[in-house]
């Protein structure tokens, strides 16, 4: 378990950082909080001629409001997004998967920007950008350009990001008044990545639910979105809602995979119960 | 006799037995944990010699097959390799290879250091590389040209569909045959016509086969070891992580053909084994080999994916019991039939626990009629290694039939066991295998631990919760832990030695991995000496100070080096009278020895220091009659009897989640007698690290193959280990019952691993009755639990 030999290149600009990672293309690999990456090349899963450490990149590290959205640099450590008060207020839900990620000392090293860019189908921040409706933005030799979450992943661990883009900033948009969250989600033990989960939002008014978002975790290849489900959400009253109908019909048309932790049947079951759950917590918060 | 005390954590034990005195008995604070807890623990990994060269694995990635290609050429020429070995060089290295405690007759597959011509499991050693760092090392793996022709694989264990014994694919073809032993051994009777007679006329007759998965022992600290072969000083020195060092010594030795005088062998701290490093298995063996071979240093740590894949596996059985009751659901007999997975190469004879495991499965109870038989086979898995409570499968079993034929009886299952259990007035108790239980208290453990968790009130609590759609449940399990101390592990050897300056070095054969071997034992000895613990320093560990011993293994520190430090202290303690009395002019029997100082009963003033009596045992022995030998040394060896045992009861309460199935243990309870306590916190701490090992074997823990013979759980991430988060406060009462071994001690160190699986899966399986019944599979996965409640167990 010792990584085959690699040129570790360490730049303090994310200009000098899409520089260098320009000079190798899909022969490097940029690190962030190394959670994930360091065991995969210490297991020789992958090897690369080159690692760009981000960790000196002092101006991809911060919280900020912009424009109605909070914008959190890629580098920022997720026990700093955990405890950041913008975060609490605007986007809660950030702030709540946040805790199910590892342990605290996993929180201390690892960053928002890593686990969104890694795109494990089965972490905590695919699936809170992917409900939210957030917007990554990636620089590249060509200068910044936006992604939608939704469009971000096209497989397990692939993202739409170019061989010689850097993630930058994650945008999650504030939803407005009466809006609540829930994230819930079945691991084996507590820090796991998620048997299965789900990342809920709901805007209500005047009793009406007028914003759904239901996103699955550790249920497909990606973060999914339950859009079904969903559709019979908007317009409903948010009282009287049958929850185990729209957890049923939030797992309809999934696939999940089995492993040695679980079947696909199992998470079936669970990701539609946990559904029900999330959402009568997130009406509760809408409705306060 | 017996002193009972409720209530969890008891900081001490009551006064009112010989147990008890100024260090013995006292919840003094362990000696090792201010290195160990900060950091300044001294592993193998801490002592490497710079010189040494570092060596990785070229491992099998399949089960079975020929090996068509083996090219080490690329990888030798690397810089910085020093060496590659295959089989070819180093399996004729070894001149003979077996494990001492099994003698070099017992049975056992054909060994060999490194695979050659074929493999046999996956994760078997096929060559090794030596190189300036392990970096290079695994460098140098990926230039080996490897071929292997798979064939199919001898695989069994996966809930309880086992397909192993396939007798036209032989696992051993030169050993003839897949199944690697049976019982009853050959000559004995293969049936008990009385037992037979008893099944088909009871009034009751219940049959369960009983599944246990794979599980194994993942100490913190992974194997390892180095060695460097000497030849101006005619002498390999190796440095393991052992629990045994005298067997690393005797293993190496005989592998090599070398006499035990050419090898020394030590360990510094060890960090866990659990059964893993009591015996020598093929990879430390081959790091030896290439050492003496290649005349230098050479040095192996094992690591995660290596210890998880290839480090020795545990568990992996089935249990059939059956079990004939009366009427009135008293037990009237009882047949055991085992069947245990030992892979490919078990590290100690043909592996299999089904011995000891015979012995012990009538348990607490005075079960009537008996019989049991067993086969372990042979199958292209990593083989089988001890495990903390290797031959638990008895208790997990017994005990699960015991609430199961309970509940269709309509008998409360704690009455149950009261009704069955052997009571005070029937001790001494022969049990239908020929064990004498003398000292054993399964009622008033049971009873203690019904207190501590409060059972009528749970029923209560219980009702009430279902009435609301909560699932709650509680179980219970019993055992007797019989220790098995046979041949030398029963006669352990203590030395203490006092020097001029008066303390006290205390030489033992035990190898500590985490039991507090230095604090117990400093105690025993500190107690009988009259000095302070602080004057006492134990020593461990090392062939060239320790008596020739069998480590630590069995729980048997308490028993067998407990008893002889005792013994080995008073007798030191008698000469430290002998010599004070000349200095004082008086009578050995009118002195006393307290706080290090020597003085006449009843007359303080007539006093020396112990110091000042080593100096004169030493310098002054011309003072000395001339019949008295100088010096302040003595030693004891030990003779235990073969099987020594302690008991205890287990009790959880257990909440699961409807939607989920998630198990949330809400209470864990043990009542425990193993004797007079030398560290009350100690015997606590055992207990809790074994039912942690007990929950994360039900619940988290499994090693899984695919149907091929790949191994699926790897890393971490897929072989789950419980966390602190996983682990509920172990509430724990004592019932101290001395025992007739010298100190009165008792072994413990393996029932919190034995007994908690089966009370944990019966507080599931009590939880769950509303939905039906539990299928006998472990590990109670949340997927498990959830298709019992909803009705959709898969098929």
């Amino acid at each position: 378990m010792k990584p085959a030999p690699f040129t570790y290149e360490a730049p303090t600009t994310l200009a000098e950082a899409v520089d260098v990672l320009g000079r190798y293309g899909d022969e490097a690999k940029v690190l962030a909080g190394g959670q994930s990456l360091v065991p995969v090349l210490a297991l020789r899963l992958a090897r690369f001629e080159a690692l760009v450490d981000l960790n000196r990149v002092d101006e991809l590290a911060y919280v900020r409001e912009d424009d109605g959205a909070v914008v959190i640099g890629a580098m920022t450590r997720q026990a700093t997004v955990e405890a950041d008060p913008l975060v609490a207020r605007s986007v809660p839900v950030l702030a709540e998967a946040t805790r199910l990620i590892g342990h605290f000392q996993i929180r201390n090293r690892g960053t928002l920007g890593g686990s969104i860019a890694h795109g494990d189908p089965a972490a905590e921040y695919p699936a809170v950008v992917t409900a939210l409706d957030a917007t990554v933005t990636v620089a590249g030799p060509g200068g910044q350009r936006q992604i939608a979450a939704t469009d971000l992943y096209d497989g397990p661990m692939t993202s739409t990001l170019s061989d010689d883009e850097i993630l930058a900033a994650v945008s999650f948009p504030v939803w407005g008044p009466g809006s609540g969250f829930a994230v819930r989600e079945m691991a084996r033990r507590e820090g796991d990545f998620a048997t299965a989960g789900t990342v809920v939002g709901v805007t209500v008014a005047d009793g009406k639910i007028s914003r759904a978002a239901i996103s699955l975790f550790g249920m497909g290849p990606v973060p999914l979105r339950a859009r079904a489900a969903e559709a019979h959400l908007v317009g409903a009253d948010a009282s009287g809602l049958d929850l185990t109908e729209v957890g049923a019909a939030a797992v309809a048309d999934v696939d999940p995979p089995s492993d040695v932790h679980a079947s696909g049947r199992y998470r079936t079951r669970v990701a539609s119960r946990l559904v029900a759950r999330a959402l009568e917590s997130a009406l509760q918060e809408a409705n306060r | 006799m017996t002193a009972v005390e409720s209530g969890p954590a008891a900081g001490t034990q009551s006064g009112s037995h010989s147990g008890v005195g100024r260090f013995l008995g006292q919840s003094v604070k362990r000696r090792e944990d201010a290195r160990l807890v900060t950091g300044h623990g001294r592993y193998l990994e801490d002592v490497l010699w710079p010189d040494a060269a570092h060596v990785a694995f070229l491992r099998s990635p399949v089960a079975r097959g020929r090996i068509t290609t083996l090219d080490v050429s690329a990888a030798a020429a690397l810089p910085g390799v020093r060496a590659v070995l295959t089989g070819a060089e180093l399996n004729p290295l070894a001149k003979s290879f077996w494990q001492t405690a099994m003698g070099k007759d017992s049975p056992q597959p054909p060994r060999r250091l490194l695979a050659a011509d074929d493999v046999r499991y996956a994760g078997e050693p096929i060559a090794m590389v030596l190189a300036d760092s392990r970096y290079l090392a695994e460098d140098a793996l990926e230039l080996i040209d490897l071929d292997i022709d798979a064939q199919p694989a001898v695989v069994s264990d996966h809930r309880g569909v086992w397909g192993a014994a396939k007798d036209e694919e032989l696992v051993h073809p030169e050993y003839g045959s897949n199944v690697a032993s049976t019982l009853p051994y050959p000559g004995m009777p293969t049936e008990n016509p009385a037992l037979e007679e008893v099944l088909s006329s009871a009034a009751h007759v219940f049959e369960e086969r009983f599944h246990q998965h794979r599980y194994i022992c993942v100490p913190m600290e992974t194997r390892g070891l180095q060695a460097r072969w000497d030849p101006a000083r005619d002498m390999l020195e190796i440095v393991s992580s052992t629990q045994n060092v005298h067997e690393v010594r005797s293993m190496v030795a005989r592998l090599l053909g070398l006499s035990d005088l050419q090898v020394q062998a030590r360990a510094e701290d060890v960090g866990g084994a659990f059964g893993l490093k009591c015996f020598v298995d093929k990879e430390e063996l081959a790091v030896a080999a290439a050492a003496y071979s290649q005349q230098c240093a050479v040095a192996w740590i094992e690591d995660r994916n290596e210890n998880l894949v290839a480090g020795g596996h545990s568990r992996t059985e089935d249990l059939t019991v059956t079990m004939a009751t009366d009427a009135d659901g008293k037990i009237l007999g009882i047949k055991g039939h085992h069947v245990e997975d030992v892979g490919a190469y078990p590290t100690y004879g043909v592996g299999g626990n089904a011995g000891l495991a015979m012995m012990m499965l009538p348990g607490p109870y005075d079960v009537g009629q008996y019989f049991y038989s067993a086969e372990a086979v042979f199958s292209n898995t990593c083989g089988m290694t001890p495990y903390r409570g290797p031959f638990l499968m008895e208790t997990v079993a017994r005990e699960q039939l015991v609430d199961i034929a309970a509940a269709k009886l309509g008998i409360d299952p704690l009455e149950f066991r009261r009704r069955n259990m052997i009571t005070p007035e029937q001790l001494p108790f022969s049990t239908p295998t020929g064990l004498v239980l003398e000292t054993i208290t399964p009622i008033e453990t049971l009873d203690q631990a019904a207190e501590i968790i409060g059972y009528e009130d749970f029923r209560r609590e219980q009702a009430a919760a279902r009435e609301e759609g909560r699932i709650l449940g509680i179980g219970f399990a019993s055992y007797i832990e019989g220790s098995p101390a046979f041949g030398a592990a029963g006669a352990e050897q203590v030395t203490v030695r006092m020097d001029m300056a008066g303390k006290a070095l205390v030489f033992m054969g035990s190898g500590s991995h985490g039991q507090s071997v230095e604090t117990t034992m400093a105690q025993v000895v500190a107690e009988e000496l009259g000095i302070d613990i602080d004057d006492v320093r134990i020593i461990q560990g090392d062939t060239t100070s320790a008596p020739y011993g069998t480590g630590t293994a069995g729980s048997r520190t308490a028993t067998t080096f407990g008893g002889a430090a005792r013994i080995a202290g008073q007798k030191l303690k008698e000469k430290i009278l002998a010599v004070a009395a000349v200095a004082l002019e008086a009578s050995p029997d009118d002195l006393e020895v307290s706080d290090g100082v020597v003085s006449v009963k009843g007359t303080p003033g007539a006093a020396v220091t112990i110091e000042q009596v080593a100096a004169m045992a030493y310098a002054g022995h011309t003072m000395l009659p001339p019949e008295m030998e100088p010096g302040l040394e003595a030693k004891h060896r030990i003779r235990n009897p073969p099987l020594m045992f302690s008991n205890a009861c287990h009790a959880a309460i257990v909440e699961i989640d409807r939607d989920t199935g998630a198990v949330d243990i809400k209470r864990y309870v043990v009542s425990e007698d193993c004797g007079n306590m030398i560290n009350p916190m100690v015997v606590e701490g055992q207990i809790t690290g074994g039912v942690v090992q007990g929950i994360g074997g039900v619940f988290y823990e499994h090693f899984v193959y695919d149907g091929d013979g790949n191994p699926l759980t790897t890393t971490f991430l897929d072989y789950l280990l419980p966390t602190a988060a996983d682990v509920p406060d172990i509430e724990i009462g004592h019932v101290v019952t001395p025992s007739n071994t010298p100190g009165g001690f008792k072994p413990m160190g393996e029932g919190g691993a034995i007994c908690s699986p089966p009370a944990l899966i019966n507080a599931v399986r009590d939880a769950l009755a509303p939905f039906g019944g539990l299928p006998n599979v472990q590990p109670l996965t949340p997927e498990v639990v959830l298709d019992v409640i909803d009705g959709t167990a898969a098929v």
